[in-house]
């Protein structure tokens, strides 16, 4: 009941307009604050996560939303929460196996071979999306696995960056339960992380030294310019949500950040077409990353293809 | 390859005829492959369909898979109605392919060597109609036919084809490269012979000899460009030899691409990626319907498929 009654008094009205012109407002703030942009058949979501602070803040109209967004003084603050109801993703611990498969039998033996001769043994891997903390988990595990094989002699750091702080401090907890471990090995969870009652895992000391949590707005072009020398860049699922010309922005960055030789992975049904032309497409067994290639590099060069 | 070599295996090829278990239909139908398609007849591809009772069964089921458009087609005449007289013809070869090798001498695994040609014949047709290639049905024959030369190995260097595989599970390499360790030959020129014997086109022997490596081709047809790319393409999408290889292939930096490219300026505006993403679910679809026509048990399958 007490439910009911708050939907009563807070949240859009009933009879407030999906087509509400403040609506759209909305949407171009989100868009100019972050590079997100909700097309017109998304709009229905972007009216959904509004709906939630709405509730929240006791608001029945979209136009004082709106207000909230714009004229009050804690405006910034209030974008930033919408923000972080705007970009709540659900995933999980290795779900892209194949990607790391490419890192260990590709990627990695040709970075390590060109960094070993300059005798830098360092690498740096951006988890640019981060969520809550699933994917450079697993990055991390995965690399603590290789640690005495494929990367012995070998130092890493781990940045993972996200715009949502709710879903950053998720992360830097490392709670996580049956859902983000499905794919997670009993060895693996065994040696990494411990019990913490309530069928929950959290990730041990070890497993969290590995990672460095920070919140970067891929659309900040300031912060963007910082990243430098970076291996690899995971950046799964998230410039779906942007509209070309700020993906194009954004990988332009990610070109940038990246060292000649360097690797962008992108989510599954992600292609940089009419994005960016300077990354080479590259096709893995099962996966495929985009590769900035070193300068002096001539496409067609090779023969074969895939000779050895 | 020396001459020596070369003069070899031409000979041994010419035993294949007495050793492999093809079909009777085989003869008759590579003359039938020899013609250009206006002149195949109606009657004849019926008549060498039902020829076999076994293999016009299959030729139904696979015109009946989803991979072929999904319709019901209940007759041989009317297969042929439905998917072309060209695209009947190549699956009927591809039937007999499988069977030019007898039993205890399959060294890859029939299903990965279906699955592997049936996927890069569709791969490179669907690439050829995307590029505006002229003839689409002879990029999905091409890409049937272009590792004939596994089945020469299988038949007459069975032992050494055994450890060419044994060698490139184990190092992860694609199988071509063993075969010139092992053998000092490999099954694009086993193929290139074998098409020779069998009096297919140029276009098809060259496409069977350079689809690994290309600049044994002086100037590289699309046709052989095609099928190279078709073949990696598999490969990446766990329709390569039923192991697993270790690969990385920049196709749009790859001589073959670039070769395309060149003669169809429109594939600079390519989408390379979303392709892919398209292809992947077809590919689905070709290891579903080989199990099915060949009635393949899944817990048999190759791990990595």
């Amino acid at each position: 009941m007490a439910i009911e009654i708050a939907s009563a008094k807070a949240g859009p009205s009933r009879d407030s307009n999906p087509g509400d012109p403040a609506y759209l407002k909305v949407r171009d703030l989100v868009y100019r604050s972050s590079g997100i942009y909700h097309a017109e058949e998304k709009l229905y979501l972007l009216i959904s996560r509004c709906a939630r602070r709405m509730t929240a803040l006791g608001v029945t109209r979209p136009a004082d939303y709106l207000e909230h967004l714009t004229v009050r003084p804690n405006c910034t603050a209030e974008m930033r929460l919408l923000l972080n109801e705007i970009t709540i993703g659900e995933t999980y611990m290795f779900r892209h196996p194949t990607q790391l498969e490419a890192l260990r039998n590709v990627i990695l033996p040709q970075i390590l071979q060109v960094k070993g001769l300059i005798s830098l043994k360092r690498l740096r891997f951006w988890c640019a999306g981060c969520s809550t903390g699933e994917e450079p988990l697993t990055l991390a595990m995965f690399l603590l696995e290789e640690k005495d094989k494929l990367l012995a002699g070998w130092t890493w750091d781990i940045l993972a960056t996200d715009l949502n702080d709710n879903s950053l401090e998720i992360a830097r907890a490392g709670v996580y339960g049956e859902y983000a471990l499905r794919n997670t090995s009993e060895a693996l969870r065994k040696k990494y992380f411990r019990e913490v009652g309530n069928q929950k895992l959290q990730a041990g000391d070890l497993l969290k030294s590995q990672v460095r949590f920070d919140r970067v707005n891929l659309s900040d072009d300031n912060k963007m310019l910082f990243q430098k020398g970076i291996d690899v860049i995971f950046c799964c699922n998230v410039l779906i949500y942007f509209d070309l010309a700020s993906k194009r922005r954004v990988v332009q960055h990610f070109y940038s950040n990246l060292l000649p030789g360097g690797y962008l992975f992108l989510g599954h049904a992600e292609s940089l077409f009419q994005v960016n032309d300077a990354f080479h497409l590259v096709h893995f067994v099962g996966a495929t990353g985009y590769w900035k290639p070193p300068s002096g590099y001539v496409v067609g060069g090779k023969t074969g293809g895939d000779k050895k | 390859m020396n001459a020596k070599l070369l003069a070899q295996l031409q000979a041994q090829i010419k035993q294949l005829d007495s050793i492999s278990a093809a079909p009777a239909i085989m003869m008759p139908l590579l003359e039938m492959l020899r013609l250009p398609s206006e002149k195949i007849r109606v009657e004849k591809v019926v008549e060498l369909v039902s020829y076999d009772g076994a293999i016009a069964a299959q030729c139904l089921r696979l015109a009946n898979s989803p991979l072929f458009g999904m319709r019901y087609i209940e007759t041989v005449r009317s297969a042929v109605m439905a998917l072309g007289l060209e695209r009947v013809r190549s699956i009927l070869f591809g039937l007999c392919m499988n069977r030019v090798i007898p039993k205890d001498k399959w060294v890859i695994s029939s299903d990965a060597f279906w699955r592997h040609s049936l996927g890069c014949a569709l791969v490179t047709q669907r690439m050829a109609k995307n590029i505006g290639y002229p003839e689409p049905e002879k990029a999905y024959l091409a890409g049937l036919l272009h590792d004939l030369g596994f089945l020469v190995n299988s038949i007459l260097y069975t032992e050494d084809f055994r450890e060419c595989l044994r060698r490139a599970v184990e190092q992860h390499v694609p199988l071509h490269v063993t075969e010139e360790q092992v053998l000092g030959f490999t099954h694009c020129n086993t193929g290139q012979l074998l098409s020779e014997h069998w009096g297919l086109s140029k276009e098809f022997v060259d496409a069977a000899r350079c689809h690994h490596d290309l600049s044994l081709l002086p100037a590289a047809g699309p046709l052989a460009c095609l099928v190279h790319l078709g073949d990696l393409l598999c490969r990446v999408r766990y329709l390569g030899y039923g192991y697993d290889e270790i690969l990385g292939v920049d196709l749009g930096g790859d001589v073959a691409w670039r070769t395309l490219v060149a003669t169809y300026p429109a594939l600079e505006h390519f989408d390379l990626a979303r392709f892919t993403l398209d292809i992947d679910g077809a590919m689905e679809q070709i290891v579903a319907t080989v199990d099915s026509v060949f009635g393949v048990n899944s817990a048999a399958a190759p791990a990595s498929s």
